[in-house]
C-alpha cells in the first residue's frame, strides 16, 4: 500500500486492516491524531483523507490506498503557521490540546468546503467532535475568525474578542 | 504583574496547534510492551483460584498479580497517617466491577488481550451494595471488615462532625424548619485521553515513568511506596495531561506499569480504553445530603442540621479529605451560628470515587445555594434580599471557628442581581461585607463574631 502523507508518498507497511489512525501513529510516528476512544465517538483521530475529514480509527489502511493524507503535521510549522492554527492560538482554542488536532481538521476540511462564518453552521460542521476543556464557544470564534480572513501573530497580539462566554453561544 | 488584565499567549499554545505537544501516548519508545489488565467481572465477590499460568507461559508475555507487589496497600493518603484500605491488585475480595485483578504486559495489543483472555478465577457472588441510605441497615451487605463506613478520622471517629453554638436553642426559636433532601449524582470526568502510562527501565537501575497525572509527587510517592523504592530509583515525566478534572489525581496505572517494567526489563505502555475509562477509571462522587434549618419569619437562619452521606465507592482513597472540605463549607456563602454537622464517607460496590473541580464543596454549594431559594420560597422573601442578609462579612466566623477577613458573597451576590436585573431595595443594593452592626448584628449573630486580625 501507498499514502501520500502530507504531501510526501508514502509506502505503508501494516496490515490492510489497520486503522489509518495505528497507521499514521505506530508505523510512521506520526502522532498529531489521538486515540480518544477508537470507536469513532470523539473525533480526535480526525485527518483529512483526499480532503475529506475521517476519524482514522475507524478506517482500514487497505479502503484509502493511493489517497492524500494531510494531518495537523501538514498544516503548517510553528515559524509558519496556517491560519487555522493561527486562530486556534489567538482564540485560546486549545486547553489541554487534545482534541484539538481533530477539530483543526475538521475546521480547515469546512473552510476549504467554503463555510461561512455562520455559528450554527460551524457547530454542525464540527458536530461530533468532543472537547472537554476548551468548551465549543472559542474553538468556533476561532473557525469564523478565519473564514472572514482574519489573521494573527499568536506572539504579539492581545487584543480579540471578549474573553466572556457570556451569550457567546448562538 | 504585566500579565494580570492582559491576554497572554498560552505557553503551549502554538504546540497545541502545531500537533507538537508531546502526550504520554506520543512518547516513542522501541520495543515497548502492550499493557492490559484482568478486571473484576462482578461488584462483590470473594474470589479464589486465580490462575494465570496460561498467560505467563505466552510467548514474550510477564503477568503481575497482588503477589508480586512488594507493598499491597498503600493509600493516596497514607503520608498524612490516614490507613489504606485498598490493594493495588485483588488478592482474595473483590469489590467493585472493574477492580484490576492481574496485570500483562506482551508484544503487541492483541497478545495482551489474548493472555487476558488466558486468566481465570472463581468469584463466589455476593449481594452488592450501591445506596449509600442501606449501608448503615443491619441487613446490608458488608464491604469491608471494618464495616460500610470509614472510622479514621481525628481519634478514631467514624465520621467528621461540626459542632457549633447551641442548635437545640435555635431549633427552640425557630418560626419554622425548612428541610430538603440534595442528591446529585456521580459524574464520570471524561477527559478525551484516558489514564495512560509508559515506564521505562533505566540502564542505571532507575525508572523513568510518563505519566498523564496531575499530581506528579502524589503518584511519585505511590509508586515508591508500593515498589518499596526510595524516591531516586523514580524519574517522573509529566506536566502534559490530556484533561483531567480530577480524574487524574489517583495513581490509576503507574504503579502497576512500574512493576511490569521490572519484571520485563523492558518499556511497557498502558493505555485505557474508552470502555475502561467509563467503567473502570474513579468518578466524581454521588452525596446525599440532608438539611433541616431553623428560620424566622423575617429570614435569619438560626441553626442548620445537616447529615451528609458521602458515597466512596469500594475504597476511601481521597474522600476523608474531600468530606473534611465539604463540612467547613456545609453553611455555603452564610453565616449560621448555630450548627450539628455529621458527615459519613460511605462504602459501597461502585467504582472508587475521587477528586473533580471543587472536590467535595461542589456538591454542598449545589444543596446549599437550592437550599436558600427553598427558604426564601417558603418564607415569601427574596431569594437575593435573603442571601445578602445572610451573607458571610467582615468577622464573621465559617463552621470550624475561622474569621472571615475578605469575604466576597456580597459583592458576588450583587453582581448576579445586576447581571441579570433584578432589582432591590436600597438597603440591599448598596451594601458592602463590612463588618455586621445595627439591623445586620441580630442577637443570634453576636457570638459567633470572631476576630478578622487573628490570622
Ligand atoms: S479516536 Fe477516532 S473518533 Fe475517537
Ligand atoms: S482542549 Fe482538552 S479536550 Fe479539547
Amino acid at each position: 500500500m501507498n499514502l501520500t502523507i502530507n504531501g510526501v508518498e508514502t509506502p505503508i507497511e501494516s496490515g490492510p486492516l489497520t486503522s489509518l489512525l495505528d497507521v499514521l501513529r505506530e508505523e510512521l510516528g506520526i502522532t498529531s491524531p489521538k486515540a480518544g476512544c477508537e470507536q469513532g465517538g470523539c473525533g480526535a483521530c480526525t485527518v483529512l483523507v483526499d480532503g475529506e475529514p475521517r476519524r482514522s480509527c475507524l478506517t482500514p489502511a487497505a479502503s484509502v490506498d493511493g489517497a492524500a493524507i494531510t494531518t495537523v503535521e501538514g498544516l503548517g510549522t510553528p515559524e509558519n503557521l496556517s491560519p487555522v492554527q493561527q486562530a486556534f492560538t489567538h482564540h485560546y482554542a486549545a486547553q489541554c490540546g487534545f482534541c484539538t488536532s481533530g477539530m483543526m481538521m475538521a475546521s480547515q476540511a469546512y473552510i476549504d468546503g467554503g463555510g461561512t462564518d455562520d455559528r450554527e453552521a460551524i457547530q454542525h460542521a464540527l458536530g461530533g467532535h468532543v472537547c472537554r476543556c476548551t468548551g465549543y464557544v472559542k474553538i468556533i470564534d476561532a473557525v469564523a475568525a478565519v473564514v472572514r480572513g482574519e489573521s494573527f501573530d499568536p506572539n504579539v497580539t492581545a487584543a480579540g474578542t471578549a474573553m466572556t462566554n457570556l451569550g457567546g453561544m448562538a | 504583574m504585566k500579565a494580570v488584565g492582559a491576554r497572554v499567549p498560552r505557553y503551549d499554545g502554538v504546540a497545541h496547534a502545531t500537533g507538537r505537544t508531546e502526550f504520554v501516548d506520543d512518547v516513542r519508545i522501541p520495543g515497548t510492551l502492550w499493557v492490559k489488565a484482568f478486571r473484576s467481572p462482578v461488584h462483590s465477590a470473594t474470589m479464589t483460584n486465580l490462575d494465570t499460568s496460561r498467560a505467563a507461559a505466552m510467548k514474550g508475555v510477564h503477568v503481575i498479580t497482588w503477589e508480586d507487589v512488594p507493598l499491597l496497600e498503600y493509600g493516596h493518603l497514607s503520608a498524612l497517617g490516614i490507613p489504606a484500605d485498598e490493594p493495588l491488585l485483588a488478592k482474595d475480595e473483590v469489590r467493585y466491577l472493574g477492580q484490576p485483578i492481574a496485570i500483562v504486559a506482551a508484544p503487541s495489543e492483541e497478545a495482551a488481550m489474548a493472555a487476558v483472555a488466558a486468566i481465570t478465577a472463581d468469584f463466589q457472588e455476593r449481594p452488592a451494595l450501591f445506596d449509600v441510605r442501606k449501608a448503615f441497615d443491619a441487613d446490608a451487605p458488608v464491604i469491608h471488615q471494618e464495616g460500610n463506613w470509614y472510622t479514621h478520622f481525628e481519634n478514631e471517629m467514624d465520621r467528621r462532625q461540626i459542632r457549633k453554638g447551641n442548635i437545640d436553642e435555635a431549633f427552640d426559636k425557630a418560626d419554622l424548619i425548612v428541610q430538603g433532601v440534595y442528591r446529585p449524582a456521580a459524574i464520570e470526568h471524561a477527559p478525551i485521553e484516558t489514564q495512560v502510562c509508559q515506564v521505562v527501565p533505566e540502564a542505571n537501575g532507575r525508572l523513568t515513568i510518563y505519566s498523564c497525572t496531575q499530581a506528579l509527587y502524589f503518584s511519585m510517592g505511590v509508586v515508591a511506596a508500593h515498589l518499596q523504592l526510595p524516591l531516586n530509583k523514580l524519574k517522573v515525566v509529566g506536566g502534559t495531561v490530556g484533561g483531567g478534572f480530577g480524574g487524574k489525581v489517583d495513581t490509576a496505572t503507574e504503579t502497576m506499569c512500574a512493576l511490569l517494567a521490572q519484571k520485563s526489563g523492558k518499556p511497557v505502555k498502558w493505555r485505557w480504553t474508552r470502555e475502561e475509562e467509563f467503567l473502570c477509571s474513579s468518578t466524581r462522587a454521588p452525596w446525599h445530603m440532608e438539611v433541616a434549618d431553623a428560620v424566622t419569619k423575617d429570614g435569619w437562619i438560626l441553626g442548620r442540621k445537616m447529615l451528609t452521606l458521602h458515597d466512596s465507592g469500594a475504597y476511601s482513597r481521597f474522600s476523608p479529605y474531600g468530606l473534611t472540605k465539604h463540612s467547613f463549607h456545609h453553611t455555603g456563602a452564610y453565616s449560621i451560628p448555630n450548627l450539628e454537622f455529621n458527615g459519613y464517607v460511605v462504602y459501597t460496590n461502585r467504582t472508587p470515587t475521587t477528586a473533580m473541580r471543587g472536590f467535595g464543596v461542589t456538591s454542598v454549594s449545589f444543596a446549599t445555594e437550592t437550599h436558600m431559594s427553598r427558604i426564601a420560597l417558603e418564607l415569601g422573601i427574596d431569594p437575593f434580599e435573603l442571601r445578602l442578609k445572610n451573607a458571610n462579612r467582615i468577622g464573621d466566623t465559617s463552621p470550624n471557628q475561622i474569621a472571615y477577613t475578605d469575604p466576597s458573597t456580597v459583592p458576588t451576590i450583587l453582581a448576579i442581581a445586576d447581571a441579570v436585573g433584578h432589582d432591590l431595595t436600597s438597603e440591599y443594593a448598596g451594601m458592602t461585607p463590612a463588618q455586621r452592626s445595627g439591623d445586620l448584628l441580630p442577637e443570634h449573630l453576636v457570638g459567633q463574631l470572631g476576630n478578622p486580625e487573628a490570622h
